[in-house]
């Protein structure tokens, strides 16, 4: 009979239960949305940093350190057979050395990264380089990315001076061509780099058939004379970022659900503010104080319950057409992470199931704490309407 | 006087308000007996309405005892004063305190679905109730389309419904026009003969006191007069 009476009681509030129940389920969406977009965006900078560089990790020359420019000349070496024979899908070959670009006359260190023309592990838009011959002409193919291209005031078409030291330390200078800027959303590999067909960095380095490194789609076991680096060593810096991130989101997530439980509580409490006389006569009538605590609960338990299908029957088809269209961030600055496009949300079962269930609980108990506290004082106060004040 | 319902001996109340002590009940004793017809009469503030909170169950006195058929509601468990409530007495108050979201049909069975029953078995006995406040044409209005009269109607019909031994009517006329308010009075007279249901009302309107059989008067919560009316019954 409780559940009967609850069940009237809720269903005949209509537009009050309404908008109860919708404050909860837009806050159990919008918390959802904010942490899926969050996790989203975390996600795809680590997507990007595996698509455009990592891969499934480096096979290394012993000793190259990317934090080192002065030594990256002493650590090149032939590719092992064992890797120069995966096919393109599986591999990208990979030569680093310094230069110095001389644009409008000033002086711009630079990375320069050769990479294989026909590899499909890593995704770059390095397309500007394909057509070209395997030995340079007049000028050297280049390609930059949109920030490098911004520091060093480069476009399409420009000419410019690079001087760079080949195998033996002889100082070779000639003109690059910028072929094309190209949009990379990984700042690693945008600030301060100058893409180069990899045979033409050989040939101007004279390191034939040598590498700094070579990204593989998984590891192979040992490869002699190489040192494989791992997704998670390569991307340490990220991944520490992402872990701090993750203390910064855990502190969002915590404020968000201050917010969304503060209006379902609030909700929920002037609700039940709003029927004290309802209590106090329910009491005068006769109605035990345990039973008017069980059926305000069971009419939490059933707003609870509809907030969920509420949210169900509006966030399912939002998520789904969110995650098609995502979230356009490319006027983000291409800060420290590897993302400057559109963002998908991930959504986290185990986060939305903890999530909704905090606020269910909560909207639960906030129609049983006050009821619990109107039934301990006074039917006298309830039927004046100042139990809770 | 017939059988006794109600006993008050040498009832206090005082309440806290802020750090001042306020004694709305000062040594109160009086008896009520089966069938009465009675108010509590006085100015705002003296105790009217305490007196029926404490007869009804609803208030604990500082001091003394209530005693209903001879047992002490002091006794009693908030649970037991539930059930004492629930089966022995029904309530009027001055705003009706209808349930809102229910119709009228639905505030007059719900009393009797609280005492265990199945509305199968007494919807007979709810529509009866509803035709005696001659209510028929609003039976399945919700309070809020009812006018006051007509809520007050409802609230009676409610209280009488379970058949109580005492109806506690806190100022049921305070919020009607005159002519409302001798329809209600005369209605409760009529119920109150045909039910035998004592009536105790807390009232300061003067037509009140030519329905009822006995006035006791109350004043800075003492009972400063007790007056009963000749004969058993009081023609209005």
């Amino acid at each position: 009979m409780n559940w009967e009476i609850a069940n009237k009681n809720f269903y005949r509030q209509g537009l009050r239960a309404f908008l109860n129940v919708l404050v909860t389920a837009l806050s159990i969406i919008a918390l959802i949305f904010m942490l899926s977009l969050l996790n989203g965006f975390q996600a795809q900078a680590t997507r990007n940093l595996v698509s455009t560089d990592v891969g499934g990790g480096h096979y290394r020359v012993p000793g190259f350190d990317i934090l080192t420019p002065t030594e990256w000349e002493d650590f090149t070496m032939p590719v092992p057979e064992v890797l120069s024979g995966l096919a393109k899908k599986d591999k990208a070959e990979v030569l680093v050395q310094q230069g110095q670009l001389y644009p409008n006359r000033r002086l711009f260190p630079v990375q320069l990264r050769g990479i294989e023309m026909d590899q499909s592990l890593l995704h770059l838009p390095l397309a500007g380089l394909k057509f070209y011959e395997d030995k340079p002409g007049g000028e050297i193919p280049a390609v930059v990315g949109v920030k490098m291209a911004r520091k060093a005031h480069l476009k399409k078409g420009d000419t410019v001076v690079l001087k760079w030291r080949d195998k033996g330390g002889a100082v070779d200078a000639r003109d690059v061509l910028i072929v094309d800027v190209g949009d990379i959303n990984n700042p690693r590999i945008d600030d301060g780099v100058v893409w180069l067909r990899l045979d033409h960095l050989r040939l101007m380095t004279d390191r034939e058939g040598e590498v700094s490194w070579v990204a593989v789609r998984e590891y192979l076991g040992l490869v002699n004379g190489f040192e494989f680096h791992g997704i998670d060593l390569l991307m340490s810096d990220l991944l520490a970022l992402l872990r701090q991130d993750r203390i910064n989101s855990k502190i969002l997530w915590g404020i968000l659900m201050v917010l969304v439980c503060t209006s379902v509580f609030n909700t929920q409490i002037l609700n039940i503010f709003k029927r004290q006389k309802e209590i106090g006569t329910l009491m005068a009538l006769g109605m035990e104080p345990g039973r008017i605590v069980r059926i305000f609960t069971l009419e939490g338990v059933l707003a609870a319950l509809w907030a969920l299908v509420l949210a169900i029957f509006l966030g399912v088809p939002f998520f789904i057409w969110f995650q098609g269209v995502g979230f356009d961030v490319s006027h983000l600055s291409e800060a420290s992470f590897p993302i400057r496009e559109t963002i998908y949300p991930d959504y986290q079962p185990r986060e939305i199931l903890v999530s909704v269930f905090i606020v269910l609980a909560l909207m639960i108990a906030a129609a049983w704490v006050p009821v619990k506290k109107i039934i301990r004082l006074d039917p006298t106060l309830a039927l004046r309407g100042r139990a809770i004040t | 006087m017939s059988e006794t319902l109600i006993t008050l001996e040498r009832v206090c109340k005082v309440y806290q308000v802020g750090e001042e002590n306020f004694t709305a009940l000062n040594d109160v004793s009086l008896e009520v007996g089966k069938g009465a017809f009675m108010s509590f009469v006085g100015p705002s503030g003296s105790g009217k309405t305490t007196l029926l909170n404490l007869i009804g169950g609803l208030d604990r006195p500082t001091t003394g005892n209530v005693l209903f058929q001879g047992a002490n509601l002091e006794n009693m468990s908030r649970d037991q004063l539930a059930t004492y409530r629930r089966e022995n007495i029904g309530f009027i108050f001055q705003t009706y305190n209808l349930l809102p979201v229910y119709s009228v049909y639905e505030n007059i069975l719900f009393p009797l679905i609280l005492n265990g029953l199945k509305e199968s078995h007494v919807r007979k006995r709810v529509e009866e109730m509803v035709a005696k406040v001659g209510l028929m044409d609003q039976i399945n209005k919700k309070p809020a389309q009812l006018s006051g009269g007509q809520s007050q109607r409802v609230a009676i019909a409610r209280a009488l419904v379970k058949d109580p031994l005492l109806i506690l009517a806190d100022e049921p006329t305070a919020n009607l026009d005159s002519e409302n308010s001798r329809q209600i009075l005369e209605l409760m007279w009529e119920l109150n003969r045909e039910y035998k249901a004592a009536v105790i009302f807390s009232t300061h309107d003067e037509k009140v006191t030519r329905y009822i059989r006995r006035e006791v008067r109350l004043e800075d919560g003492r009972v400063s007069w007790d007056k009963r009316r000749n004969g058993t019954e009081a023609e209005p």
